[in-house]
């Protein structure tokens, strides 16, 4: 299942969806908004999603398949917010799940990984004074893609 | 012919728009295209010079700059993506 949604959501009703007595493995990722500082050093008091849906859904579609066939994955699960979010809210949701452990971590690690760098959403931090500046992506997601290349088909 | 123009991150944010309609007489390239657009506007220099910027055609990656553009196109300037 993919979902890009601008509602929160609960981490044991997205479970029961992937739960399966066929499977003997879940591995999460949970990704929220931290409280740090800004580029410019300012306090930043949540963020904002921009996302091209279209684009992104299809996006998503890839990096999931990928992942079930590579993985061997019985259900992989992944659910993007929207919009404005505060601090602590939920952004990012992964649940790969498999018969092993190993194939749901590293699968799930996959999935992350390659959302970061490959699907569009555009993360703004909200600063104090009601400005808005844009997040750069970082070269370590870019770096830690390339682990990837030689394992997937 | 119509195309439309997306926008989004910094681009949206410095072209104070998230999209366009533009109204052709004939085909164009995706080159054609985006010398028109430098000659009306400065800012769109800095978004085509950005290497790291990417365009989307109905929600492909341009990657042949004289790929012509259809009647009903949509095409989207992407700046490098910050989910997760």
């Amino acid at each position: 299942m993919i979902k890009i949604t601008n509602k929160s959501f609960d981490l044991e009703t997205e479970f029961k969806f992937v739960s399966s007595d066929t499977n003997g493995a879940y591995s999460f990722f949970l990704g929220t908004v931290r409280s740090d500082l800004s580029s410019s050093n300012k306090k930043i008091k949540g963020i904002y999603l921009e996302c091209y849906e279209e684009l992104a859904l299809a996006q998503l579609k890839k990096i999931r398949s990928k992942a079930l066939s590579n993985w061997k994955l019985n259900e992989c699960l992944i659910i993007h917010r929207i919009g404005k979010l505060d601090l602590g809210e939920k952004i990012v949701l992964v649940i790969a799940a498999s018969s092993h452990r190993a194939n749901a971590i590293e699968a799930c690690e996959f999935v992350i990984d390659s959302l970061k760098i490959d699907v569009a959403f555009w993360k703004f931090h909200l600063l104090d004074d009601d400005e808005k500046e844009s997040v750069l992506q970082k070269n370590l997601d870019n770096e830690k893609m390339l682990k990837w290349k030689d394992i997937i088909n | 012919m119509n195309i439309t123009l997306k926008y989004f991150s910094w681009i949206r944010v410095k072209l104070k728009k998230s999209h366009d309609l533009i109204k052709l007489n004939q085909t164009i390239s995706f080159k054609e295209l985006k010398n028109n657009l430098i000659s009306k506007d400065a800012i769109y220099q800095e978004i085509f010079e950005d290497k790291s910027v990417k365009f989307f055609l109905n929600l492909r990656e341009i990657d042949d700059e004289n790929q012509t553009l259809n009647n009903g196109d949509i095409l989207a300037f992407l700046p490098p993506v910050t989910g997760g």
